[in-house]
């Protein structure tokens, strides 16, 4: 049940009162004030309906007119850096701290697996999600690694993906597949195992390739 | 109606009100004499309280002296990212110990954003002699050992949820302290929990619980043991998963589709931590069913999801990551027509470019498709106003509207203008909108139309909007229900919140951070209105330290009949008149 605190007494708006003249109510606000100690509150004013805000400075209808100065003010305590020195605000987006924890955990997830190198774990393989690109396409995608288990399967899933909404042609030969290494070099694909590929990948990309 | 009030005997009375559910109902009745007010307060069994500091426990005793069921909330929402510094309060011990002594027979606890230790479980434990539910909605302060408390002493439990609660995780073993003779058990919420499951004595549990009806895992329960943990519950209506990947075995999978079958009662699915898409079908005898399904942990591609939701048709709430992307979005609009909340979540929230084709399409779709919608949170990279001039034209029923456009102050990408005029079409057309979220490039043009058509908004979030004090004034003076207002990182300042101070004591609460409210505002507003609590929190330490113009870093006013709370940390700093508290 909800507490019904009914806290919304009728105050009326006082006119005239300077917010920084501390506690100088002009006369006819006061004598306001005391009728209504007196007198039974109205239906009306006992629930609000024609509740009127209590002011504690008068409306101008000009906001900020001498403002301008402040807007410099802004930004100056909603950015922190994170570790990599990479600029982020505090709290956006709007993600639960719980939801995030979540993400970190399947990032943490993906680092631990690369340390690691083994595919087989005692509870089966852990996802390695990684990035792609496509020359000329806009939108990047990821995708889990582990679903795959050759470069052929791989390339063929990914042409699928990338080509479908865009008019490029479909046959594989047209493309090169290029990883990104742990030291951040980028390679073609298939010069190294596939376990060892697994092993090091960091981000992926598609290049087209020109006739 | 003086009449009818005085010819009733009060047992009569007190028998009318038992069906009366409705809090503001019960607020209503006990308004309308001193009677009514007496019969009320003494059958009163269920109590919220939506802010922990608005109310003594003794102020609440003393009214309501047969409570049963009470709600606490404690911090603000905006807890929820981060922005409340640690130890900020929502400690519920006072409130417990209070309880333990007054409600001997206080059946259900039910807390949000609060802190809650070992001792408070293990005096829960110890108090109530009959009790039943505890819900710890995004809490804190507790390890397994305050849920083994729990488990070993309330015999009659039968609700244990702690969704997105934040849990010291000593042991799984906190599982096996429910005794063997303990068999009540209706609803079991561990998804948090992130320590290995004692499996054995949770297997043990589920099956003799005849009862059990939900069940949400943690992640650290295997995929191979759910099977068999699903054929000792058949009954079960709503299952989390846990962990949803294992080596690929083909009796694992023949073994869950079996397990999954069994289940006839079952309509809401969530969990699918790592899902692998290969074990998805396993669910598909289930999911025409469906009426509730919680992807937004499966970080799984769009023809996946789509090959799933393109199943449920009964689908009524849908939570999912943005990988289903506008052609999933177009799916569902095309196959679930009883959908009624959809929440699409982003994957990669901190990353610069899109990893994903969601755009305003997606939604646009899903609102022409599914008459039923009211509700809707939805993370994307581009809106413009003719989406959501659409949105608004399609479904005036909306109630619950929360737009993230994850880059502040986005503008309509196609005319880059600001988005006032979209939002402005949803309050306009949706005259039943209580809670909005806005987002994006908005000026003092989107509040006008906030204030004008806004009437029965509750709750609004705010951020990087604005141009100058008239946006907030625009709320303030015209959205007549709001209760709580959070805004962060706009243009607002002192002449705003001075001129409508007296709408504050209507309100719940309203948090303002990164804005331009002065200290000698606040000040002021903590003087003028002692029903108020004008509490600004600044971590760069005492706000008197610096002049009275600077703008303070956090401000959270709330409306209270019990003055300034006594559990302040030192970053917290409560204005007050002292000569207000003299007598």
């Amino acid at each position: 049940m909800e507490l019904q605190l009914s806290l919304s007494l009728p105050i009326h708006s006082i006119e005239g009162f300077d917010p920084y003249d501390h506690g100088l109510i002009n006369h006819s606000g006061c004598s306001e004030k005391k009728k209504h100690v007196k007198n039974k509150r109205s239906f009306e004013e006992s629930f609000g309906y024609y509740l009127k805000p209590l002011s504690l400075l008068v409306w101008s209808g000009q906001p900020n007119e001498e403002d301008n100065h402040r807007n410099e003010k802004m930004n100056t305590n909603i950015h922190t850096s994170n570790n990599e020195g990479k600029e982020y605000l505090v709290g956006w987006p709007p993600i639960k701290s719980w939801r995030k924890k979540e993400l970190h955990h399947q990032q943490q997830h993906h680092g631990q697996i690369r340390m690691q190198g083994i595919e087989n774990q005692s509870r089966g393989s852990k996802p390695l999600y990684v990035k792609v690109n496509m020359e000329g396409v806009v939108i990047g995608r990821q995708i889990n690694l582990r679903l795959y288990n050759s470069y052929q399967t791989l390339t063929d899933s990914l042409i699928s993906m990338f080509v479908k909404c865009q008019n490029f042609e479909e046959d594989g030969s047209n493309y090169t597949l290029t990883f990104q290494t742990k030291q951040g070099d980028w390679m073609l694909t298939g010069h190294i195992p596939w376990q060892s590929f697994i092993g090091t990948v960091r981000r992926l990309a598609i290049l087209r390739n020109t006739k | 109606m003086k009449r009818v009030a005085y010819s009733f005997p009060e047992e009569v009375l007190e028998h009318v009100f038992s069906f009366i559910e409705s809090d503001t109902d019960r607020g209503s009745i006990s308004l309308v004499c001193k009677s009514w007010y007496e019969i009320e307060r003494w059958c009163r069994r269920r109590v919220f309280v939506g802010n922990c500091y608005a109310v003594s426990p003794l102020m609440v005793i003393k009214r309501f002296p047969k409570v049963r069921s009470i709600t606490l909330k404690g911090k603000p929402h905006f807890a929820d990212f981060n922005l409340v510094p640690e130890g900020w309060g929502g400690y519920v011990c006072p409130w417990i110990k209070a309880m333990a002594v007054a409600y001997p027979c206080l059946q259900e606890i039910r807390l949000k954003r609060m802190v809650i230790t070992d001792d408070c479980l293990d005096l829960i434990a110890k108090s109530f002699k009959n009790f039943t539910v505890l819900v710890l909605t995004s809490c804190e302060g507790f390890t397994t050992d305050g849920l083994a408390a729990i488990a070993a002493n309330c015999r009659n439990l039968r609700e244990l949820d702690l969704r997105e609660s934040e849990v010291d995780d000593i042991c799984g073993h906190w599982l096996s302290h429910f005794p063997d003779s303990y068999t009540s058990l209706v609803s079991l919420n561990i998804s948090c929990l992130a320590s290995e499951v004692n499996l054995h004595g949770l297997e043990r549990l589920v099956s003799r619980c005849p009862n059990l009806q939900t069940l949400r895992l943690s992640r650290a329960f295997p995929l191979d043991r759910l099977a068999n943990l699903l054929r000792g519950a058949p009954q079960l209506v709503e299952l989390g998963t846990g962990a949803y990947t294992t080596e690929m075995q083909p009796e694992v999978f023949s073994n869950l589709v079996t397990a999954f079958s069994g289940c006839k009662q079952l309509k809401g699915l969530s969990g699918f931590w790592d899902v692998l898409p290969s074990y998805l079908p396993a669910v598909y005898p289930v999911c025409s069913r469906l009426t509730s399904l919680n992807l937004s942990y499966a970080t799984i591609q769009s023809t996946d999801l789509i090959k799933l939701v393109g199943q449920c048709e009964s689908l009524q709430r849908l939570w999912v990551l943005d990988y289903i992307e506008d052609a999933g979005l177009d799916m569902l609009a095309a196959s679930c027509k009883d959908l009624r909340e959809l929440r699409v979540f982003p994957s990669d929230p901190f990353g610069l470019d899109p990893n994903v084709a969601l755009t305003e399409q997606g939604l646009v779709s899903v609102s022409e498709g599914c008459p039923k919608l009211h509700s809707v949170l939805y993370f994307c990279r581009q809106m413009s106003n003719a989406a959501l001039n659409t949105i608004a034209r399609n479904r005036p029923n909306m109630t619950r509207f929360r737009l993230c456009i994850i880059e502040p102050r986005t503008p309509d990408y196609l005319t880059l203008q600001p988005l006032d005029a979209g939002f402005g079409a949803i309050v306009e057309h949706c005259k039943n909108l209580q809670r909005l979220s806005l987002s994006g490039l908005l000026t003092d043009r989107v509040f006008e139309y906030i204030g004008t058509y806004g009437k029965k908004l509750e709750m609004l979030s705010v951020a990087f909007a604005g141009d100058s004090d008239l946006g907030l004034h625009h709320v303030l003076s015209g959205c007549d229900n709001l209760r709580k207002l959070e805004i962060r990182d706009c243009p607002f300042g002192d002449k705003a919140l001075l001129a409508n101070a007296a709408k504050l004591e209507t309100m719940r609460s309203l948090w303002m951070s990164s804005c331009y409210v002065s200290y000698g505002a606040c000040k002021l507003l903590g003087q003028k209105l002692p029903r108020l609590n004008v509490e600004v929190i600044d971590e760069r330490g005492p706000p008197d330290s610096r002049p009275e113009s600077s703008p303070v870093e956090k401000l959270y006013i709330y409306r209270t009949i019990s003055g300034p709370r006594s559990d302040m940390p030192g970053y917290v700093w409560t204005m007050e008149d002292d000569s207000a508290y003299v007598e």
